[in-house]
């Protein structure tokens, strides 16, 4: 492999390991506001 | 057994990705003219077209919104509710597209960015959906969805633009995939499979995170007017 197949593919690497963290960061957070939703909710029936 | 379907779909969902970064890497051809960084390309279209269907998406729950405030506020609210998933969803998606092609320019260009006019209708289109989440989130009272709406509407109509950017201008950004001129589209059909394997994939992540966004707005809603209903009892 020469000097610019390897830099291309250090790239591809970080274009796809950026995008990942992108989607399950937000997923990540998705999941913790349902969790407080869902809480939220029990609560509500609670009072009910 | 809803809970099956759901825990079906995300099955093949993840699946599907699995094997949309299998055809990308290790199936689909090295692009004789680009090399590897082509492979980019596998990521960055699909989330594009991802992206630009939850802006559509949010540009119907808008007017479905502006619409029915009046005579049916429950659908009203649903509609508003699809509006925010799509804006938010679409943003998530829209900041992919934004980082995986500097990480492509730096390689293809030699630099992380121009100001060309694809690439500048796309930050702007981030940025109106960028404020519009922001104006849902600080702004306060009665008001608030309406004009969020009214941002949301404003907003899809620069997808059209974007869209028709690198047709309607000389841009430095690469020709369209599809619907270009005769030369272009994927020469080889593993690359073609390749991409509509990562399409599908992508696609079907997107919904299911769209749909999960939906849910925990419907419930927040629930719970406002919960509140709204609490307060006016005291």
């Amino acid at each position: 492999m020469d000097t610019k197949a390897i830099l291309d593919h250090q790239f591809v690497v970080a274009a796809y390991i950026v995008t990942w963290v992108i989607l399950l960061g937000y997923l990540g957070l998705l999941l913790r506001r349902f969790r407080r939703v869902r809480e939220e909710m029990k609560d509500l029936k609670r009072g009910e | 057994m809803k809970k099956l379907a759901i825990g079906l779909y995300a099955t093949v969902t993840v699946a599907l990705m699995i094997w949309g970064f299998y055809q990308a890497i290790y199936v689909a051809p090295t692009d004789a003219m680009q090399g590897e960084i082509f492979r980019i390309i596998f990521y960055h279209v699909p989330s594009a077209s991802v992206a630009f269907l939850f802006f559509a998406i949010s540009l119907l729950g808008s007017i479905g919104y502006l619409a029915y405030r009046h005579s049916h506020p429950e659908w009203a609210q649903v509609a508003d509710a699809w509006a925010l998933a799509g804006a938010e969803v679409g943003i998530v998606f829209c900041t992919v597209v934004l980082t995986t092609g500097p990480l492509w320019g730096r390689r293809a260009w030699g630099i992380w960015w121009t100001w060309d006019a694809r690439l500048t209708t796309t930050l702007v289109l981030w940025l109106i959906y960028v404020s519009y989440l922001l104006l849902r989130r600080f702004a306060a009272g009665p008001q608030v969805q309406t004009l969020a709406a009214v941002l949301g509407i404003f907003g899809a109509l620069d997808v059209p633009i974007v869209y028709m950017s690198n047709r309607w201008f000389r841009t430095q950004h690469p020709a369209p995939v599809f619907g270009g001129d005769s030369d272009s589209g994927f020469k080889d059909p593993l690359m073609l499979h390749a991409f509509g394997w990562n399409i599908l994939a992508w696609f079907a992540w997107g919904i299911l995170v769209l749909c999960f966004r939906y849910y925990v707005e419907r419930r927040q809603q629930k719970i406002a007017a919960n509140e709204a209903q609490e307060a006016l009892d005291a």
